[in-house]
């Protein structure tokens, strides 16, 4: 066909192009609306099924973990928020009232452990300490992992400290550990009694004489260990905190 | 009699080395002034001699450590601040320890003696220690050298007079 040529030929491409404009415009819309109205139906049966297994949600470990893991795949933290349809939940709740459950535990026991404290005694402890009701005994560790977390905004007076393995110390006094003293207690927590010796602590490490020697002392300077000089050869340093004997006797008692 | 009851302590190895930091070695101590007190109670012992190296109290086998003599008499000087130690000879090796502060052991003596109407009349120290009518109270089977030493603090205080007879002690109380 023979393309016409002329004003009309231009008003009818402009024509045109409105009309293609309005209709994208139209589609978007309804795009929008739909969407709006899939998320208003997201969040209702959100609402409804965080309504319906609170108790569960609240009770069991395993439920609790899972829906984390699900609010963490969707981008939302249900802590986050103390507002909103979030807060019938009651998990911040829940969180808060473990952190500061973990506060107490770990404060009443600062005289005994210098400060440091393995998660799974800490967890023995809440769970002993949070009374006997099987709502109150589910704890897991990701959940007092996720309490302590909360207690970061209050500066370094209470850290968690990876060791490997799977193994968390939790800090409750205030003071940075350094990577040293963070590596002499990871290397104190692989041995069977929680004790280290600067020889030791030298193969290990692979650390010179000084740096290792300078590293023990301020442990010590700072409470944290005990030294034991009535070894046959060098004194070697324990910490009470990875000490099995004390939980023994806790049991015992 | 049941078993004594060590605190955890006693099998960590570094709780026998004297702590050089300042905050541990008061923990330290606190847990053995404790500890002494406690074992003696349990034993209805009154005395300690820092040199003897047999008492479980100052070593533990199982895992090869003791306590050194000069640790032992810190302990003991530590006691000895809060009323419950009083050594027994100029170098200070046999020592006086007591669970109640001499105190505390002869208000104790002598409230009884109030509530039971004894006043004006004259007790033997056996009788207050060992006779049938203390049995529930808490200074039965007391030593009755620690019992002399308490009385002797109510004598100065004018709550008692204390009474020689044949060797052995009486008491008046007022």
């Amino acid at each position: 066909m023979r393309r016409r040529v002329g004003l009309g030929a231009i008003q009818q491409q402009k024509l045109a192009a409105e009309k293609y404009k309005d209709k994208g415009a139209d589609i978007q819309e309804s795009q929008l609306e739909q969407m709006t109205k899939q998320m208003d139906v997201f969040r209702i049966k959100l609402e409804e099924f965080a309504m319906k297994h609170k108790d569960d949600i609240r009770k069991n470990s395993q439920f609790r973990k899972q829906f984390q893991e699900m609010c963490a795949a969707i981008g939302v933290d249900p802590l986050a928020t103390g507002k909103g349809f979030w807060s019938v939940l009651g998990m911040g709740d829940f969180y808060y009232e473990l952190s500061v459950q973990v506060v107490d535990v770990c404060l009443a026991a600062n005289h005994k452990t210098g400060g440091l404290m393995e998660l799974d005694e800490l967890r023995r402890r809440l769970i002993a300490a949070r009374g006997q009701s099987p709502m109150h005994q589910e704890i897991t560790k990701e959940d007092i992992l996720m309490a302590t977390k909360k207690l970061n905004i209050f500066g370094n007076g209470f850290v968690v400290h990876k060791l490997g393995k799977g193994k968390y110390i939790v800090q409750s006094i205030p003071g940075e550990l350094s990577m040293e003293e963070t590596n002499i207690l990871s290397a104190a927590s692989n041995t069977e009694s929680g004790c280290v010796t600067q020889n030791q602590l030298m193969n290990d490490l692979g650390w010179t004489e000084y740096r290792t020697k300078c590293a023990l002392e301020k442990v010590l300077g700072e409470g944290l260990c005990w030294i034991d000089r009535q070894t046959d050869e060098e004194p070697s340093y324990w910490f009470p905190s990875l000490f099995p004997g004390r939980n023994a006797q806790l049991v015992a008692a | 009699m049941a078993e004594f009851q060590w605190p955890w302590e006693y099998t960590f190895p570094p709780f026998f080395t004297l702590q050089p930091h300042e905050e541990t070695r008061q923990k330290q101590f606190k847990v053995w002034t404790d500890l002494f007190l406690k074992y003696l109670k349990h034993n209805n012992k009154f005395t300690l001699g820092i040199n003897d190296q047999t008492s479980p109290l100052f070593c533990n086998e199982s895992i090869n450590r003791r306590l050194s003599p000069e640790f032992i008499q810190l302990i003991l000087e530590q006691l000895q601040q809060t009323g419950h130690a009083a050594p027994l000879d100029k170098k200070r090796q046999e020592w006086q320890v007591y669970w109640h502060t001499l105190e505390e052991y002869g208000n104790m003596v002598y409230d009884w003696i109030q509530e039971t109407g004894q006043t004006n009349s004259i007790c033997t120290l056996y009788e207050i220690a060992s006779g049938e009518n203390t049995t529930q109270l808490e200074f039965h089977d007391v030593d009755e050298a620690v019992l002399l030493n308490a009385l002797r603090l109510l004598e100065e205080k004018g709550k008692c007079e204390l009474i020689e007879m044949d060797g052995s002690y009486g008491a008046k109380f007022f």
